[in-house]
């Protein structure tokens, strides 16, 4: 019965936590990142080089997927192998469906939740830290943030694991798919709060009678056309389905034409 | 104000570890360093003046508070916009004589980050391209059975890649940028056309990096009420974005409650129908 020992899993661990995107090309996104964290598991189980060789041809297969998440695929693969090592029914044909079944939907999970939730969180209070320039809210980002994904990510690799196949019901049942649509909307939440604090669009027309159209607008609701702008980009890129780049141009052309009208004036000069 | 060689030398290396995809890893590299909020501080520890990093590197933060990166496809470049973008927007402000905490000066430094970050995606391309030369070389080391070479092809040789990538454009890009905004204030007025169109931009392109994170979770426009609920806080009762995360987990866990109750109700009569209807289903 051969059994993974606890420093080569850590050893596993540490070289995707680290390593799992640095030689990245678009051919071959994360699948370096993979063979380099099999390698001490697959050292370990098999001493014969052909048969590591067999065993390593199972991770030459593409791999992408959001990569803190997709830690979650490493552990299971670890002790998939090491079933297989012990001639349980389950080959690499087996092994490699798993991996590739889960890439889309982890990657789907991770970019919503992590990248599209949890920083933005993260960022939205350490912005609203740094007032003034306080280092306070860069330092609040670098601590929570890396101590999250830490032990996040040890922890997911460590339970994909022991559970193998069954560590999906963590992340895809139906209590993760509330919790998941709750913090998404903890994200909005704030999302709408930074979008307030920080978009300050003003505008400098002059009425015709000759009060300022920024003051107007403000009586009816505050920060107005920053709210307005926002709508607008997303439905740009939502409904039209434009690139945040063109959408970026168009700013541009829309400032240009602000100006000459006079709607927009940064009131500066040197 | 100038950038010394040294300055830049530790700039182009915070870009090699920075950028996606980094040397300094997925977590600590890419959404640590690479992070704007982040690289303003690290910035301006180099340069010498943290209050400005700071101040500057949260304005171009908001752009892209929400940079996914789906597929392997980017529209700006972390290492672009924070190691050269921030570094040259701070120069930017402080020789034209701008206040670093004046929306006007968040503004100019917004459209330079947005505009560097764009421009910088080449450098993107070319360090994932280039990183095929290396790839090679590890399918011939599996080819052989030679594992341990894995190592040296997944962290060593990538450095190559980054040295002209990331580096050597970095320590170019910023030092000869400095200088640039002594001529930039000679030909651009900052009350003609070109100036005020910069400054509305950048007001403007915060509203765009709020945009892209709203496309994920906003789908139809009764969602947008989630989203106004935040910004009416901020805007109208003038909360912080701490106060604010508070009330949002609030309503968090009520919707929670609310999503599971439901789940449960659904299982219970769903129990109740199929014991009914239990020959029909077969």
């Amino acid at each position: 019965m051969k059994k993974l020992s606890k420093k080569t899993l850590n050893k596993s661990f540490f070289t995707w936590f680290y390593g799992n995107l640095t030689c990245f090309s678009q051919e071959h996104m994360q699948t370096f990142g993979y063979l380099c964290a099999m390698l001490p598991v697959v050292e370990e189980l098999y001493d014969d080089n052909d048969k590591q060789k067999e065993a390593m041809s199972t991770y030459t297969a593409f791999f992408n997927t959001e990569p803190q998440i997709g830690t979650l695929v490493v552990g299971m693969t670890a002790g998939l192998e090491e079933a297989k090592a012990n001639n349980q029914p389950i080959d690499s044909e087996a092994i490699n469906g798993i991996r590739a079944g889960l890439m889309g939907p982890l990657a789907g999970i991770g970019d919503s939740m992590i990248v599209g939730t949890l920083i933005p969180i993260l960022l939205g209070i350490g912005l609203g830290l740094s007032t003034g320039g306080n280092p306070l809210g860069a330092i609040f980002y670098i601590v929570v943030w890396n101590a999250l994904m830490f032990f996040g990510m040890k922890f997911a690799y460590f339970k994909g694991y022991e559970l193998g196949g069954k560590a999906v019901e963590i992340l895809v049942g139906e209590q993760a798919q509330a919790i998941r649509d709750s913090i998404i909307m903890i994200g909005t939440i704030v999302m709408g709060a930074v979008a307030a604090s920080w978009i300050n669009i003003h505008t400098a027309w002059v009425l015709p009678g000759g009060g300022e159209l920024q003051k107007t607008l403000d009586g009816i609701y505050p920060k107005m056309l920053s709210g307005i702008t926002v709508v607008f980009c997303w439905w740009l890129m939502t409904k039209k389905n434009i690139s945040p780049t063109m959408v970026m141009l168009l700013l541009v052309v829309i400032a240009f034409v602000g100006v000459l009208a006079g709607f927009f004036n940064p009131g500066l000069s040197y | 104000m100038d950038i010394s060689l040294f300055q830049a030398v530790l700039l182009g290396i915070c870009a090699c570890l920075s950028s996606m995809p980094g040397l300094g890893g997925t977590t600590f590299g890419n959404y640590t360093l690479g992070r704007p909020l982040v690289a303003g501080l690290v910035v301006g520890l180099i340069l010498g003046d943290v209050r400005s990093g700071i101040i500057i590197g949260a304005a171009i933060q908001v752009i892209y508070i929400a940079l996914v990166t789906p597929g392997g496809t980017v529209s700006a470049d972390v290492r672009a916009i924070s190691y050269i973008g921030i570094p040259l927007a701070i120069c930017a402000v402080k020789g034209m004589g701008l206040d670093p905490a004046t929306t006007q000066a968040q503004s100019m430094a917004a459209a330079l980050g947005a505009a560097v970050g764009t421009l910088g995606t080449v450098l993107f391309y070319g360090t994932a391209t280039m990183n095929l030369i290396w790839q090679h070389i590890g399918w011939k080391a599996v080819e052989r059975g030679d594992f341990r070479k894995l190592y040296v092809v997944n962290m060593g040789l990538p450095w190559i890649s980054h040295i002209i990538c990331s580096f050597i454009p970095t320590v170019i890009i910023t030092m000869a940028g400095a200088g640039m905004v002594g001529i930039m204030k000679s030909y651009l007025p900052m009350d003609g056309i070109a100036m005020k169109t910069l400054f509305t931009v950048g007001s403007l392109l915060p509203a765009v990096g709020i945009a892209i994170l709203l496309k994920q979770v906003v789908k139809k426009g009764m969602d947008f009420i989630t989203f106004f609920f935040g910004f009416t806080l901020a805007a109208c009762l003038g909360l912080n974005l701490i106060a604010t995360a508070i009330i949002g987990s609030f309503f968090a866990v009520i919707n929670y409650k609310v999503i599971m109750a439901q789940n449960k109700k659904t299982v219970v009569a769903a129990g109740s129908v199929d014991d009914d209807d239990d020959e029909e289903d077969i």
